[in-house]
């Protein structure tokens, strides 16, 4: 498995909840490779963004490990974590979360500014991507310009702009018409497989599930096999 | 560019399209406040700027007076001169008299110049608004234009002086004659004190009146264009003899100064209020951003973005807003100073009418006088008042948790 680039060991997550605390994660096993596609369902509740949330270094586990790359990442304190998140992986949200007051390019240029600042490369690599996912067009245009299916594209390019290792997408369909959402997830399957790219998709489309390589159902805290 | 001042540029100023309100109204907010303090710090400072160029006019640069009445011999003129900062000097003697005119009595200051150098210190003849300060001899004198007014006296009336001389004469049983002297000019110089209750006549008409012989009060001293009144005081005060002594144009009127300084810096300070008040409206509206904008604070985070810059991010829209809004407020407050005197005959047409607005307020045009560290101190109050008011959106942004900023509805 040296082409794992991410992997949980034993993830639990508990919530408080009144008097009681509620367990959301109960010791989940999980690992993905360069260029793999996994697809986590679920129930509403089932704690799906919570393992996301928990994979991408965003919260702590109450118990496990978690290994990005070959670093042990739940020995980082959360400083650490969000100042190596930025290179080592990328996000989409259901909600695409473009900043409104900047165009598309800029949008998608927005990663790397974060992470080191941009030049040249920079600059060719995001209107690359942005032609890539079919905008070419489009990338002087605000997100207020942009249809849904044209917003969550670009966030598919913001996330890949760093070349990171992992995407880790929450329900990026959820907010879509069927064939748009067909069309992104198509998409996001593709630029990842190009780009050897680890790809966890949450979804409850079991459509989109099936396109990945591996399908995982979230149930009662643990990781099964969908 | 570091990412925190790119995001801070295009939240308040972003491309293509129109400046956000809460923009607009935060730099407005601001640049009026600067606007408003550079206008009245400079109306203030003309005011002391007119005051100072009276004093000089009045008095020269600097001030030799003696603890009591000196003797003005060549000896001690020699030293005067022998300053290299003294441009011209004249001796005075000063005091009060009782002037009487058609049973109209007044108690006015008296000024005894002489009248052969009084030119070359004093422009007196810049302020003679009737007469001519040419024909002033010993058996005239020059009335203050609201003293001649009191008095009902014009150019070439007799007024009666009487001095406290006459009245020591009176003790020993002589008989009280007046001086009767006639009115060779009327002067106004701007300055209620002088303009209401003066007199100037030659210095021997004074030294008689008083008894002083050759003695006199002091000296007015003009000094070379350039030269500083401090270091020429200086100067004058390691020749002088004992008993005489040498005070610039600013320490004789030391209690004047201190009042209209209080009174610049009691304005600078209650203005600077406003500035404050503008920045609270910063805060209040970078939290309300904050708040709105909670979901893209968690994205930042999600994306990488450390706390402390995404707190920079908000405190950098404190400082711009401060930049934009000091640099429309400097725009303003040096137009609103162009046109000025425009503007004080409009509001004195509308309510009091130019005539009565001039004889109440002693002024037809507003004086400004705009000091460079006034400026400085302007820009950078504003400039960190604005910015320290980002500090706690800041801090509130910083203290969001990405995870739940992305959670939040």
């Amino acid at each position: 498995m040296s082409d794992v680039v991410l992997k949980a060991i034993a993830l639990s997550k508990t919530y408080p909840s009144g008097d009681k605390t509620l367990g959301v994660l109960a010791g989940v096993d999980f690992a993905v490779a360069a260029g793999e596609s996994v697809s986590i369902r679920g129930e509403s509740g089932s704690g799906k963004s919570t393992l996301l949330n928990l994979l991408a270094g965003l919260d702590r586990p109450d118990a496990g490990e978690l290994f990005w790359g070959g670093e042990a990442a739940h020995k980082l304190s959360l400083g650490e974590l969000t100042a190596r998140r930025g290179r080592f992986l990328g996000m989409v949200f259901q909600a695409y979360y473009l900043i409104p007051e900047i165009d598309a390019l800029a949008n998608v240029l927005m990663g790397a500014r974060m992470v080191g600042g941009v030049g040249p490369v920079e600059c060719d690599r995001s209107a690359a991507l942005l032609k890539r996912v079919g905008l070419a067009e489009r990338g002087h245009h605000l997100p207020a310009q942009l249809s849904g299916g044209e917003r969550q594209r670009v966030a598919v390019a913001r996330a890949l702009m760093n070349r990171p290792k992992v995407i880790l997408a929450d329900e990026p369909t959820g907010n879509l018409d069927e064939r748009t959402g067909d069309e992104v997830i198509a998409l996001l399957l593709e630029v990842c497989a190009e780009q050897q790219t680890a790809l966890v998709l949450v979804t409850h489309n079991v459509a989109h599930a099936k396109k990945t390589n591996r399908q995982l159902d979230l149930k009662n805290g643990q990781l099964g096999h969908g | 560019m570091p990412w925190p001042i790119y995001l801070a540029l295009k939240q308040l100023f972003p491309s293509g399209r129109r400046l956000p309100f809460f923009t607009l109204i935060s730099v407005l907010g601001v640049g009026l406040g600067v606007a408003l303090m550079l206008v009245s710090t400079s109306v203030m400072g003309g005011f002391g700027h007119q005051v100072k160029t009276m004093i000089i006019d009045t008095q020269g640069e600097v001030q030799i007076r003696g603890r009591t009445a000196l003797k003005a011999t060549e000896a001690l003129e020699k030293i005067i001169a022998s300053v290299r900062e003294v441009a011209a000097f004249g001796p005075y003697a000063q005091g009060v008299v009782m002037l009487e005119f058609e049973h109209r009595p007044a108690f006015p200051g008296v000024q005894g110049f002489d009248i052969a150098r009084i030119k070359q210190v004093i422009p007196l003849e810049h302020y003679i608004t009737e007469g001519s300060l040419d024909d002033l001899d010993d058996d005239s004198v020059i009335l203050s234009s609201q003293l001649a007014y009191g008095l009902g006296a014009h150019v070439g009336d007799k007024v009666s002086v009487y001095s406290p001389l006459m009245l020591e004469r009176m003790k020993a049983n002589e008989v009280l004659l007046p001086r009767e002297v006639r009115v060779a000019g009327i002067f106004r110089i701007g300055h209620q004190q002088l303009d209401s209750s003066t007199v100037i006549c030659s210095l021997r008409l004074m030294q008689d009146l008083y008894g002083m012989d050759r003695l006199v009060h002091g000296y007015n001293v003009r000094l070379k264009p350039g030269a500083d009144p401090d270091h020429a005081a200086a100067a004058l005060n390691a020749v002088l003899p004992a008993g005489a002594g040498a005070l610039t144009w600013f320490e004789a009127n030391a209690d004047f100064q201190a009042v209209l300084s209080f009174e610049r810096n009691m304005i600078f300070f209650l203005l600077t209020f406003i500035i404050v008040v503008a920045a609270f409206s910063i805060t209040s509206s970078l939290l309300v951003t904050v708040v709105r904008k909670t979901r893209e604070v968690g994205l930042l985070g999600a994306m990488g973005g450390r706390a402390r810059d995404v707190a920079a991010c908000f405190c950098v829209q404190g400082l711009f807003i401060g930049l934009a809004g000091t640099a429309v407020g400097l725009v303003l407050g040096f137009a609103l100073l162009h046109y000025r005197n425009a503007l004080v005959a409009l509001i004195a047409k509308f309510t009091m009418g130019q005539e009565t607005f001039v004889k109440f307020y002693q002024f037809s045009s507003l004086p400004a006088h705009t000091e460079t560290k006034d400026v400085v101190m302007i820009i950078v109050f504003s400039v960190i008042a604005s910015t320290l008011a980002g500090l706690i959106p800041a801090w509130r942004a910083a203290k969001l948790k990405p995870v739940e900023a992305l959670r939040s509805e």
